[in-house]
């Protein structure tokens, strides 16, 4: 069997020489023949004649010989696909329509899948990376319902849970990496020793981190990525041992990664130990968490309960000797482990497979085109079909004749589909894609153009089911006799139309009605006021590492002079992260007297130290009391102002100011605390759409600093035209300081709803594709009806039937038709909704008047496509028919 | 040319693996073979022969390969593979069995009845 097919194959793939041989014997044969006849005494030129007619036909020995190989059904396929070519060839008007309603729906079903294939469907670039998990700490009740875990938590598990064969710690960071007058800010992650381990891909040359080079004092390392050293030690084999300067210390290489890693969405460009100091390691810190992940790998034959149960069990273990045991309860605090892939992308998984369902909406009302186009053409040639099945051709080859034009068809626009989701991954980008996690690398890549194609023959092949039906059907002697078109029509095949537009307009009110929804819910979150004021306001990042307090302070001070007296500039100030900076964080505040009742628990607040005139730069409104000023950070007052959310919380009755406030779990004796001077208009600082009234608490600079600052400067002119003036100001300041991510405020928040704009965008564009497709449909069907029926109508009116009975008659039928799609669209708008839930924000699931707009705008635009052949079919005229045939 | 007979379907692949048993031998040459060797008793359409050669190429039993006539042309040569040699062995055994089978049937006269 196999070798029979392997010479199938291989006088396929030798074709050309397979035929010239087969020539070449048949001729020796008969030239040998006619030799042996001369040689009996018979005259050369009739030997040639008899040696011929003896033989018999070589065309048909050929045939035979074909056969006997097995190319017959290789030889059929290419005939049938050049037949196609050939009737799409003649027909070029719907050869285009076809290839770019298919380019279209497959292209942007391509663009959508590639962003999912990369995201929710490729495994991570690890060895049997179904196992990698990650591990994090929750405290629902105080409002923190993800908060990592702690270097306590990595010392105190790894090695200790059984279902893991590894565990790891890792945090990301940024780092000043450079010689003096050439340094760069780069992206940093700081992992534990076994971080490589656990993911099961480490560096190719050199080494992974010690536990020795995890604790504070040890001397400085660092593992390079691929991209890293090539560019700047260009790819040196000898680069271990070497040193580069980070944060101004320098670090030994010990390792280099290879090319293809990838952790997550992480951007780091180099990994250093995660180190910590003794006391960081202690009991008392396990709850000190943030910012720090774990990761661990499940053992073979490990479930994700197991391991759940294991860490359960652990942290009761542990919690036993808590001193904080109390408060952490309160809090409902808890570990769950997760799967790491799913949970990295379990915030957008809903999006993308809204958007996908979309595409494939799109790509189902293209087919139904498609078919109904199809149909339309195939009871053109219903007579040849049923003269060719009259003469012979069997079943199957009807059914292979139109399986294969319809997948020639679906094949090359495929092709061209292919072209426009490579171009669609890029608008996509653009869209905000590289910014979705593991969403940097989507790639258009062969895993995904042989998805594209199978799709298309897959596509072809489905298409090609309702036309070979046709074609079988119009093999009765009545399609023989009457005319290819004229007389009574395929009822059955006018029903399959008919239906076929039906289930067209219900889809595309389900798509239409999905977008609106989505366009709602981006309009609710757009209304959503920020709480400060967005416009005018540009904001820059900078990095101070490793500077003491004072010296902190003093090129804050040195800072805010310099650019507050720029032109332009009307308020200057600082603070750790602006609102919707993407890393605003939550810690523990507790007030002095506050007493937590019985079921209530220590809350989790977004916490930022301020300096400048911070809350002038960015508009916030003042309640109550006064702003935090220079003055407050200069002279490291302990005060502190609030927002309403925090104020509500605490002091449900009023009376905030004055009261004191301190960082942390619980009081700590000797420490004194904050009062509060001031209380603010809530802000919204994780997403305009959040809605959790976390409550904030605003310290001065002095007394909450991080490495990581943000500069924002209210502006008289456009903020963006200023960046230049913060950039020489810093330098000025210091001129080994970047000044990174300069943009305004609008265009963060801007950027916080590309979740919600780009889908709906996403979908509008959908939507207006399958509004065409729905009329071009609904056009194509009717136009076809009525020529269908030209002579009927003409004996109509011949008979006496006015105008306008004809034309009522066509607009009655595409009522008919809207209404069966209108009400299975709303029953479907219904179900879309439902699916919805998950993506809408203050919309609901049925929303009224979404589904009379959609139905409006449909039954607009489906009318309008049935007027113009509804006219055509008023203004036949019964003497021209009627004299045509 | 004497008397000749019509092949019984499926003896056809027969007289050519016997034919190109013997040596190797281009299409022609095996047309003359089963002419000579059966005594140009049998009558084999001159066509036929070449759609049941591809077949038994197909199928293994013959292999071809391009050499020189005896007149110094280019022609395909058949020879016998072992897969070829095997089915000869079998299907003359199934054949010899079945002629004497034939035969003694039709040589029944009625007092053995």
């Amino acid at each position: 069997m196999v070798r029979r097919l392997g010479s199938s194959l291989r006088t396929l793939v030798r074709r050309r020489r397979f035929e010239d041989d087969m020539s070449e014997e048949l001729r020796f044969h008969i030239e040998q023949y006619a030799a042996d006849l001369v040689r009996s005494g018979v005259a050369p030129q009739e030997a040639a004649r008899r040696a011929r007619i003896e033989f018999g036909s070589v065309d048909t020995v050929k045939d035979g010989c074909r056969e006997a190989r097995g190319l017959w059904l290789f030889d059929e396929i290419a005939r049938d696909v050049r037949y196609a070519v050939r009737l799409l060839w003649r027909a070029p008007g719907f050869a285009v329509a076809a290839l770019a309603t298919l380019a279209i729906c497959l292209g942007a079903n391509l663009t959508v899948f590639a962003v999912v294939d990369s995201i929710l469907l490729r495994p991570l670039p690890f060895p049997a990376a179904e196992r990698l998990v990650g591990v994090f700490n929750s405290y629902p009740k105080a409002g923190v319902p993800d908060d990592g875990c702690s270097v306590t938590n990595y010392y105190e598990r790894r090695g200790k849970i059984a279902a893991f064969t590894a565990l790891a710690a890792y945090r990301d960071g940024t780092a000043i990496v450079g010689e003096t007058g050439a340094t760069e800010r780069e992206q940093v992650t700081q992992v534990s020793p076994d971080f490589f381990t656990t993911l099961g891909r480490g560096p190719v040359l050199g080494r992974a981190f010690t536990d020795q080079e995890m604790t504070a004092h040890a001397s400085p390392v660092v593992i390079l990525t691929d991209a890293f050293w090539r560019q700047r030690f260009s790819g040196d084999s000898h680069v271990v041992g070497r040193t580069i300067r980070i944060d101004g210390s320098p670090a030994t290489v010990v390792g280099v990664l290879p090319a293809d890693f990838r952790f997550l969405s992480s951007q780091a460009r180099l990994y250093v130990p995660l180190t910590s100091r003794p006391e960081e390691r202690t009991p008392l810190r396990r709850h000190s968490g943030s910012s720090m992940h774990m990761i661990a790998r499940l053992r073979p034959g490990a479930t994700l309960a197991a391991a759940q149960a294991a860490v359960d069990a652990h942290n009761a273990a542990m919690e036993a000797d808590d001193p904080e045991a109390k408060v952490i309860a309160d809090a409902g605090f808890h570990s769950i482990v997760v799967p790491l892939h799913a949970d990295h992308v379990a915030a957008v998984r809903p999006t993308l497979l809204l958007v996908q369902a979309g595409a494939l909406f799109l790509l189902l009302i293209g087919a139904v085109n498609l078919v109904n186009l199809l149909l339309i053409r195939a009871s053109g040639r219903a007579k040849e079909a049923a003269v060719r099945q009259a003469l012979g051709a069997s079943r199957r080859r009807v059914v292979s004749e139109a399986m294969v034009e319809t997948t020639v068809l679906t094949l090359a626009g495929g092709l061209l589909g292919l072209v426009v989701g490579a171009a669609g991954v890029r608008l996509l980008a653009v869209l905000g894609t590289d910014r979705l996690p593991l969403g940097a690398h989507v790639v258009f890549d062969l895993r995904l153009a042989l998805a594209g194609l199978a799709g298309a023959i897959g596509l072809g092949l489905a298409i090609g089911g309702p036309v070979a039906w046709y074609n079988l059907r119009a093999h009765t002697a009545r399609a023989l006799q009457s005319e290819s078109r004229g007389g009574t029509a395929g009822r059955a095949a006018q029903r399959l139309r008919h239906g076929f537009i039906v289930a067209q307009i219900a889809l595309a009110f389900m798509l239409l009605s999905g977008t609106g929804l989505l366009g709602l819910s981006l309009k609710k979150a757009m209304a959503i006021s920020p709480g400060f004021r967005p416009e005018n306001v540009l904001s820059g990042r900078l990095y101070l590492p490793g500077m003491g307090g004072v010296a902190r302070l003093a090129f804050i001070d040195r800072l805010m002079d310099e650019v507050g007296h720029q032109p332009g500039v009307l308020a200057a100030g600082v603070v750790t992260e602006v609102p919707l900076g993407g890393n605003n964080i939550k810690s523990a505040v507790s007030v002095k007297g506050h007493r937590l009742q019985p079921g209530e628990s220590a809350h989790g607040h977004y916490t930022y130290g301020v300096g400048g005139d911070y809350f002038s730069a960015l508009g916030f409104k003042l309640r109550e009391g006064r702003f935090l000023t220079a003055a407050d950070t200069r002279h490291a007052e302990r005060v502190c102002v609030v927002d309403e959310d925090f104020a509500r919380r605490y002091f449900p009755h009023g009376g905030a100011l004055g009261q004191r406030l301190f960082p942390g779990l619980q009081e700590v004796p000797g420490v004194e605390a904050f009062t509060i001077v001031g209380v603010v208009a809530a802000v919204k600082q994780a997403g305009l759409t959040d809605e959790g009234a976390q409550g904030a608490v605003f310290f001065p600079y002095s007394g909450r600093f991080d490495d990581n600052l943000f500069v924002v400067l209210h502006t008289s002119r456009p903020p963006e035209s200023l960046a230049a003036t913060l950039r020489n100001a810093v330098r000025k300041v210091d001129p080994e300081l970047p000044v990174s991510d300069l943009r305004s405020m609008e265009s963060r928040i801007a950027d916080s709803l590309v979740a919600r704009r780009s889908p709906a965008l996403l979908a509008g564009l959908f939507s207006g594709i399958a509004l065409l497709l729905t009329a071009l449909g609904t056009y194509g069907v009717l136009s076809y009806s009525v020529a269908q029926r030209r002579r009927e109508i003409g004996l109509r009116m011949a008979l006496g039937a006015r105008p306008e009975q004809v034309r009522d008659q066509f607009v009655a039928l595409s009522l008919r038709l809207l209404a069966n799609g209108t009400v299975l669209g709303v029953f479907g708008a219904w179900l879309t909704g439902q699916a919805m839930q998950a993506v809408l924000f203050h919309v609901p699931a049925f929303h009224l008047a979404t589904v009379v707009g959609t139905a409006g705008i449909l039954g607009v635009v489906s009318l309008f496509a049935c007027l113009l052949p509804s006219q055509r079919a008023a203004r036949i005229s019964p003497m021209v028919v009627l004299s045509e045939g | 040319m004497g008397k000749t007979a019509d092949l019984l379907p499926g003896t056809l692949d027969m007289l050519i693996l016997k034919a190109v048993s013997l040596k190797p031998l281009h299409g022609y040459g095996v047309l003359l073979r089963i002419g000579q060797i059966s005594g140009n008793a049998l009558e084999i359409p001159q066509g036929s022969l070449y759609p049941a050669l591809y077949r038994l190429e197909h199928q293994g039993l013959i292999a071809a390969e391009w050499g020189q006539s005896e007149n110094n042309r280019r022609a395909k040569y058949y020879s016998l593979t072992e897969a070829g040699q095997l089915r000869l062995r079998e299907e003359t055994a199934d054949w010899n069995r079945l002629a004497a089978a034939i035969a003694a049937a039709l040589s029944a006269v009625p007092e053995e009845v």
